[in-house]
């Protein structure tokens, strides 16, 4: 269970972080607070594992909250804030990821994600290895798609990057585009992930595939795939795909 | 506008005023030159040297303060001459009190007259110095007044572009705020949440965007991404996507908010329009020292006309696109909108190459 503490001083704000949050079972809300004070005393006590904390408050900013703590009582910060220059200092505290308002839902999965990541080494307890699941022992190399009535088998080779749309997943290739009924994330755990890699909550793309990469002022990066395609790269994953590219001898 | 020159500010810093009277010394030793050994004319040279030196700084001061409270031409050059007689006639009583107390035998008898009329010891260097520096001055006034006039210029054509960027924005809000209202009724929560999310991004772009009227076409294509994002959420799968972005271009500058507009223009009068599914090709390439950007649509609804297309090419965000470029680039890119045979619709943007710096907080 990840313990989490919200910090806003508009209401609504709060329950719109909280409702977003129940749909996660491994979450567990321990406190809300609508000031940078009561923030901070609850913090001490509590000491939650995350905190969503708002930057814009009266009296106590979100910083002033997090500066104002001992970094051994900092908890992991997610901001929220409505204009991104503010979040690039909260990095000194602690602050793992920011969110820009109005929350976008996918920036709001991946930064619960990175928190997710984090919790094992943060814990004090957690000396023990950190066990991951087992890699399985086959990647998936084809897909099974349906075109029309017929069903069709499309080569992962041919595929060169994969967008969520909806509750399907869409192969492109370099001539159709192909829909397959399966969760973006469940595909990004049955790819060879030397192969493919997850750029954004909603792209997987082809590691060989990608011509060029650029970083962008806030943080996440442009890429711009071989067949002239540019796909957005947001900053969660860009170490992981810079890791894939240098194995592949790209860029 | 009127500008009122700041003179003081205008005026050139006093050291430089004072470096104008070197090549006068320089002029007053080279013409002493051929006299040096004759009697004591080695020391009278050196004296009136000196008091050429000395007397620059009052001059310069004199000059400056006649400049500053804006005397006519006339009556500062008659202060000016009056002031530099009085000085070279005080110059002449200092060479012969000079004689007087080293002892020298006077080669010839003292004459009150001498004094005055003898003035080619010192005048017209001294004039000649403050026909310099009233170059000089002038010569700062009039960069000065050009860097003004550089200045105004800048900040009217930032405003203008500022006023049509700002301009690009209600139409498109509206729409959008209509198709999450749209959304909000069928109960597609998801979908309104996305929207709601991708509008707030687009409008931090483009409202909260730093001053600068370029961008890097990879913040511009990010951008473009997010508003085809929600263009895909109210048209589905309508709107069919050809991108052909060419090598070494994602660093280019370009006008910001270059292509929604174009890319928007494309969809609502080709794509938007019909009810079969339509096709979007955005291409740009890079060849040598020029980028060139193209958007075209497959065709609007059957039964276009060119007479459609013409009205279709004076759309608001066209020519809003037109007048940046022209404020941007005058005289070196090119726009043109024009209608395929096919039905399709094409509008092409030449612009210069130049290179955007990396951003600062890289990732």
């Amino acid at each position: 269970m990840m313990r989490i503490a919200i910090v806003d001083d508009e209401p609504l704000a709060r329950s719109g972080v909280a409702t977003r949050l129940a749909a996660y079972a491994d979450v567990d809300i321990v406190g809300e607070y609508g000031d940078g004070a009561s923030a901070l005393a609850g913090i001490r006590a509590l000491a939650p594992d995350v905190v969503f904390v708002d930057v814009q408050m009266p009296d106590m900013s979100g910083i002033d909250v997090l500066a104002a703590l001992a970094p051994h009582e900092r908890p992991m910060a997610i901001l929220l804030t409505a204009h991104d220059q503010f979040a690039v200092r909260a990095f000194e505290f602690n602050a793992i990821d920011y969110l820009l308002k109005p929350v976008d839902d996918d920036r709001f999965a991946e930064a619960l994600d990175r928190a997710r990541t984090a919790l094992p080494y943060r814990r004090r307890e957690a000396n023990a290895p950190i066990d991951a699941p087992d890699p399985p022992k086959t990647w998936q190399t084809r897909f099974e798609v349906r075109v029309g009535r017929r069903v069709a088998f499309v080569d992962a080779h041919d595929v060169t990057w994969i967008e969520a749309d909806g509750d399907y997943a869409a192969l492109h290739g370099d001539e159709h585009t192909y829909l397959l009924r399966e969760s973006l994330a469940r595909l990004a755990l049955v790819l060879d992930p030397s192969k493919f890699v997850r750029v954004h909550r909603s792209t997987i793309v082809r590691v060989d595939c990608v011509a060029d990469l650029q970083p962008l002022s806030n943080r996440d990066a442009l890429l711009r795939l071989k067949d002239g395609t540019p796909v957005r790269a947001s900053r969660t994953y860009i170490e992981s795909l810079l890791c894939a590219l240098r194995s592949v001898g790209g860029v | 506008m009127t500008t009122t020159v700041d003179r003081r500010a205008a005026m050139p810093p006093f050291w430089l005023a004072l470096a104008a009277g070197l090549p006068i010394g320089a002029c007053m030793i080279v013409m002493a030159l051929p006299v040096l050994g004759h009697g004591h004319a080695t020391a009278y040279r050196l004296l009136y040297l000196a008091l050429f030196a000395l007397w620059a700084v009052p001059l310069t001061a004199l000059q400056r303060a006649l400049w500053r409270s804006r005397t006519s031409w006339w009556i500062a050059s008659l202060a000016l001459l009056a002031t530099t007689y009085t000085m070279s006639v005080a110059n002449n009583a200092l060479g012969d009190a000079m004689a007087w107390l080293a002892g020298w035998p006077s080669t010839r008898p003292f004459a009150w007259t001498d004094l005055f009329a003898g003035i080619d010891s010192c005048w017209l260097a001294l004039i000649a110095f403050c026909a310099i520096h009233a170059v000089v001055a002038y010569y700062a006034a009039f960069n000065h007044a050009e860097a003004q006039r550089a200045t105004a210029l800048a900040l009217a054509r930032d405003a203008e572009l500022r006023a049509l960027r700002y301009q690009l924005q209600p139409h498109f809000l509206f729409n959008t705020l209509n198709a999450i209202s749209s959304l909000v009724a069928a109960e597609r929560n998801r979908d309104a949440q996305q929207t709601i999310a991708r509008l707030g991004e687009f409008l931090r772009a483009t409202l909260e965007a730093n001053d600068d009227h370029e961008a890097a076409l990879a913040e511009e294509l990010a951008l473009t991404e997010t508003y085809l994002a929600i263009e895909k959420a109210r048209l589905g799968d309508k709107l069919k996507l050809k991108w052909d972005v060419g090598p070494h271009v994602l660093r280019a500058l370009v006008p910001h908010l270059l292509l929604q507009p174009l890319v928007e223009n494309a969809i609502r009068h080709g794509i938007a329009q019909r009810s079969v599914p339509g096709r979007l090709d955005i291409r740009i390439a890079r060849d040598g020292e020029r980028l060139a950007v193209s958007v075209g649509n497959d065709g609007a609804a059957p039964g276009s006309t060119s007479a459609q297309a013409a009205e279709r090419s004076s759309a608001i965000g066209l020519r809003n696109t037109a007048e940046r470029l022209e404020k941007l680039y005058p005289g070196d890119h090119a726009f043109v909108a024009n209608a395929r045979a096919d039905g399709g619709f094409d509008v092409r943007v030449d612009l210069p190459y130049r290179e955007a710096p990396m951003p600062a907080a890289g990732a």
